[in-house]
């Protein structure tokens, strides 16, 4: 078997999104003589976990599944996924926080400050080194709700029938990619997610996780706004 | 040989100078109409043996830090000259008498005895004693009687065995003096002057400044707009509910509530669409509820404000007045254990011929008896606060009463057994979805047939369910709700903050509290709105006889009239602090000016308050804290200085401007 094709089985058999022909030519193309076979299957899984999914050329188009039509109807109690459908997660949202409980973590940390039971701490940038907010530890009774797109484009809400414990508000990273095998569930138009049907590959798209971060006061903020109108 | 001993206060003093002397002492006169000196005889023991002991008091501090009168003026030299300015200590004058008492008393003295109350105030009045000793005799030798109770065998042994006046708590109180007078003096004159010319609510008005106050000012600020701002969110749920043996059985669901309504109806459905519910797990085991720890200051003072709807420094006057008659022990403790060695059992013994508890203390005594629980806190001076002997409600006033209740019911709860039951749990699985039922029957009350203040009550019974059994539930509905916003703070919610966030000690929070009132800072409104009238406060309390910190300490004057508390004790429900307009602005004002270090959040003062803790265990020094403390407080007023029009800007805002900051 040429190299070409080795790196080709070797992404599928990670489960990871197909890619492109012309994607693995040109990894191979890189560098004369070519890396090994194990550094080049990293290099492909870390591009592969942060392309979109949706558009990027990387991928092979044929042979990635897509959402059945029809999957967003609301009206349908009960359907299933046919086949391994890989997405990417546009949204993650933890439905058994009150929006505003969250808004209010989220401003006391913009502020510097964080509590631990009725104690009043301080947090300074360097303390935390990771720039990002840590969040408190979810709950097992927590569910969350994403929102997952395909290869298509379309973008349909992912619940958490059960647990999955890689997603998690500051855990599951905007772009991250999932499969959901055949079998899913689905009850109207949410994708019913659980640990068997369910497997986190990970990665990310950066630019869109970032601005994610920063505009989810303002998302949460409008959330509420608009319950308040209902 | 002659020693002279001096207490705190003239209730010590006598107590003391009674069991020392087997009562048997003579009474003198001072210049001081509150002050006696009582003389008898006393085997000290050691290498002092038999001594003609002269006995008599302070009333709390004798002496004041101030600034020499160059910096009397408000305006020049600027207040920020007050972070370096010269300070003197003097005694007070109406104290002067008291002074000149114990220098004379001195002069024929061989042996000075401090019987001043045993924590780091009690400390640095002992040293102010030693300073007007020495008044009289320069060279007088000093020890220290170590006590924390005024039970006679307990004072006796404190006698025979004397200790020495720790000097390093002596200089962490002059440490906290000195840097109250200077931080307190220069923001208090800062703030007065600028805010004073914008005229309005505050063109007559002293706007002081304490490290203490304002950081507890900022909760009750911050808890404020977190009520202001809240905004009220729809939630679903699922309820579960089955009729069985004639009993109906609820079933909470496993995700509690979830915010989206969509996300409910989804799963909800698959409950429908299963028909029937499995029975996962059936559990029965014994359960318990645990007998409180024995009780703490600040234990003490939110039982008072939330049980006995009292305000903390009422309640501390109230438990005060208990130690100095000797019915209690001294209430100023952070300590939740008992010493192993302490015999706890006589003491229950005591509270026998009670008509309320007596019956429940005699069965403690005729075998119920068990080693109270041992909490994490020993601060190394104090018991927690437990009965002395038994007061008949007679002599007692009626609050007083309600007090030595409490703490005796928690002494003796805390020598009972846990409350004993059993709580049965049964889960379903119901569609993808879990449920659970709980149930709980109680079997042996114990501490709780004395500790009234808790409840623990039987819950349904849950009638029979087997593992693996499926049934169709009676009813599966979907419910919703809406969340509500946090409730204002209460005086209990107030210390319980000020603790975990280490502003003020045990002692002294309940006068923080009271002075951010007093300062119109915080106005209190009753549970349900309406505000707390509340004109005739605690006026029939004489006022303490000054000591700088007014904590509630020594000069009552010895004979405090019995019963006449009882004008205080207008029925009052729960009150609720809410801050008043002037107190917002000063604490957003503060948080806008000084990003970092805002004197409104407890930061800077629990690192004083930690300071203080590591000069007494001699990990550092006065002139260090002095230097580095004063520094950082320098730093605040130079940024405030600069950011002036930020606070002026926030007080001169109408209020609903400021509820978004």
């Amino acid at each position: 078997m040429d190299l070409a094709s080795q790196l080709h089985s070797s992404i599928l058999s990670q489960s990871l999104p197909p890619p492109s022909q012309t994607f693995v030519t040109s990894l191979i193309a890189t560098r004369n003589p070519p890396p090994p076979l194990a550094s080049l299957v990293a290099t492909a899984k870390s591009r592969l976990l942060a392309c979109d999914l949706s558009s990027s050329p990387s991928l092979d188009s044929a042979s990635l599944a897509v959402f059945p039509a029809g999957v967003e109807n609301t009206h349908l109690r009960e359907q299933s996924l046919q086949r391994d459908t890989h997405v990417q997660v546009l949204d993650v949202e933890n439905l058994s926080l009150s929006r505003w409980e969250q808004i209010e973590e989220l401003e006391s940390v913009e502020k510097g400050e964080r509590t631990r039971g009725r104690e009043i701490i301080r947090v300074t940038a360097d303390q935390d080194g990771s720039g990002e907010p840590q969040q408190r530890a979810t709950p097992s009774n927590a569910t969350h709700r994403l929102v997952l797109q395909d290869r298509s484009g379309k973008k349909v809400y992912g619940l958490e029938l059960r647990r999955v414990p890689q997603i998690g508000v500051g855990k599951t990273k905007i772009g991250e990619k999932l499969i959901l095998k055949a079998g899913t569930r689905v009850a109207r138009g949410s994708v019913m997610l659980t640990p068997e049907t369910c497997q986190v590959l990970g990665g990310k798209v950066e630019a869109w996780h970032r601005t994610w971060t920063e505009t989810r006061i303002a998302r949460l903020k409008e959330a509420i706004g608009g319950d308040q109108r209902q | 040989m002659k020693v002279l001993c001096v207490a705190e206060k003239p209730s010590i003093s006598k107590a003391v100078a009674g069991h020392l002397s087997g009562g048997g002492f003579q009474t003198h006169n001072t210049r001081n109409q509150y002050i006696k000196n009582y003389s008898f005889n006393f085997d000290f023991g050691q290498s002092w043996g038999r001594c003609d002991v002269n006995m008599t008091c302070v009333t709390g501090h004798l002496t004041q830090a101030e600034f020499t009168s160059e910096f009397r003026n408000w305006s020049f030299p600027p207040p920020e000259a007050l972070f370096d300015a010269p300070i003197v200590t003097n005694v007070v004058d109406d104290k002067k008498a008291i002074a000149q008492n114990i220098a004379e008393q001195a002069r024929w003295a061989q042996l000075l005895v401090i019987w001043t109350d045993c924590d780091r105030e009690g400390e640095h009045i002992g040293n102010e004693i030693v300073e007007a000793a020495h008044k009289g005799n320069a060279n007088i030798p000093v020890k220290r009687a170590k006590f924390s109770n005024i039970e006679r065998a307990h004072v006796i042994s404190a006698a025979k065995r004397l200790v020495n006046l720790d000097e390093k708590q002596v200089s962490a109180v002059a440490a906290r003096i000195e840097l109250d007078l200077r931080i307190g003096y220069a923001f208090t004159r800062f703030i007065t002057n600028n805010l004073r010319p914008l005229r309005g609510p505050m063109e007559n008005l002293v706007i002081s400044y304490g490290s203490c106050q304002f950081p507890t000012l900022g909760f009750v600020v911050d808890r404020y707009f977190r009520v202001k701002n809240f905004v009220p969110e729809t939630f679903w749920g699922i309820k579960v509910t089955h009729l069985r043996e004639g009993k109906t059985v609820n079933f909470n669901w496993a995700r509690h509530r979830l915010f989206d309504r969509m996300a409910v109806v989804i799963l909800y459905e698959k409950c429908l669409a299963a028909k029937k519910a499995k029975v996962t797990k059936v559990q029965k085991k014994p359960t318990k509820k645990f007998k409180p720890l024995p009780l703490t200051t600040v234990e003490l003072q939110k039982a008072a404000t939330a049980l006995l709807r009292m305000s903390g420094q009422q309640a501390m006057n109230l438990a005060e007045g208990l130690y100095n008659k000797g019915f209690i022990s001294y209430p100023r403790t952070e300590t939740d254990r008992f010493d192993r060695g302490m015999n706890l059992k006589a003491l229950v013994e005591k509270q026998t011929p009670d008509s309320r508890w007596g019956n429940y203390a005699r069965g403690l005594c005729d075998g119920g008896f068990q080693q109270p629980r041992e909490g994490k806190h020993d601060d190394k001076a104090h018991p927690p606060i437990h009965p002395i002997t038994y007061a008949a409600p007679t002599v007692l006033s009626h609050d007083e009463g309600r007090i030595y209740e409490y703490v005796v019911r928690r002494f003796l709860a805390c020598c009972s057994e846990d409350a004993k039951g059993e709580a049965s749990d049964v889960e379903l699985q119901y569609g993808d979805e879990l449920f659970s039922a709980h149930g709980v029957i109680v079997s042996e009350r114990n501490y709780l047939e004395v500790f009234i203040y808790e409840k623990w009550d039987n819950t349904i019974e849950l009638p029979k369910f087997t593992v693996g059994e499926q049934f169709e539930p009676t009813e599966a509905m979907m419910t919703d709700g809406k969340t509500s916003p946090p409730s204002y703070l209460t005086e209990a919610d107030l210390i319980a903050l000020m603790d975990a966030n280490g502003i003020g000690t045990d002692a002294t929070m309940a006068e923080h509290i009271q002075k951010i009132q007093d300062r119109e800072y915080v106005a209190t409104v009753d549970r349900g709105g309406q505000p707390a009238g509340d004109p005739e406060q605690n006026d029939d309390e004489p006022a303490p006889a000054s000591r700088g910190r007014g904590r509630g300490r020594g000069g009552r004057g010895g004979g405090r009239g019995r019963g006449g508390s009882g004008t205080t004790t207008g029925r009052r429900g729960i009150k609720l602090f809410v801050p008043t307009q002037l107190g917002v602005a000063l604490i957003l004002g503060f948080d806008r000016m000084n990003f970092e270090t805002s004197l409104g959040k407890p930061f800077l003062r629990k690192e004083m308050e930690l300071k203080m803790k590591a000069i007494c265990d001699g990990h550092t020094t006065k002139d260090v804290v002095l230097r580095e403390s004063i520094a950082q407080y320098r730093h605040v007023y130079m940024e405030s200085q600069q950011k002036l029009h930020v606070l002026k800007s926030v007080s001169l805002a109408p209020c609903d401007e400021r509820h978004h900051p």
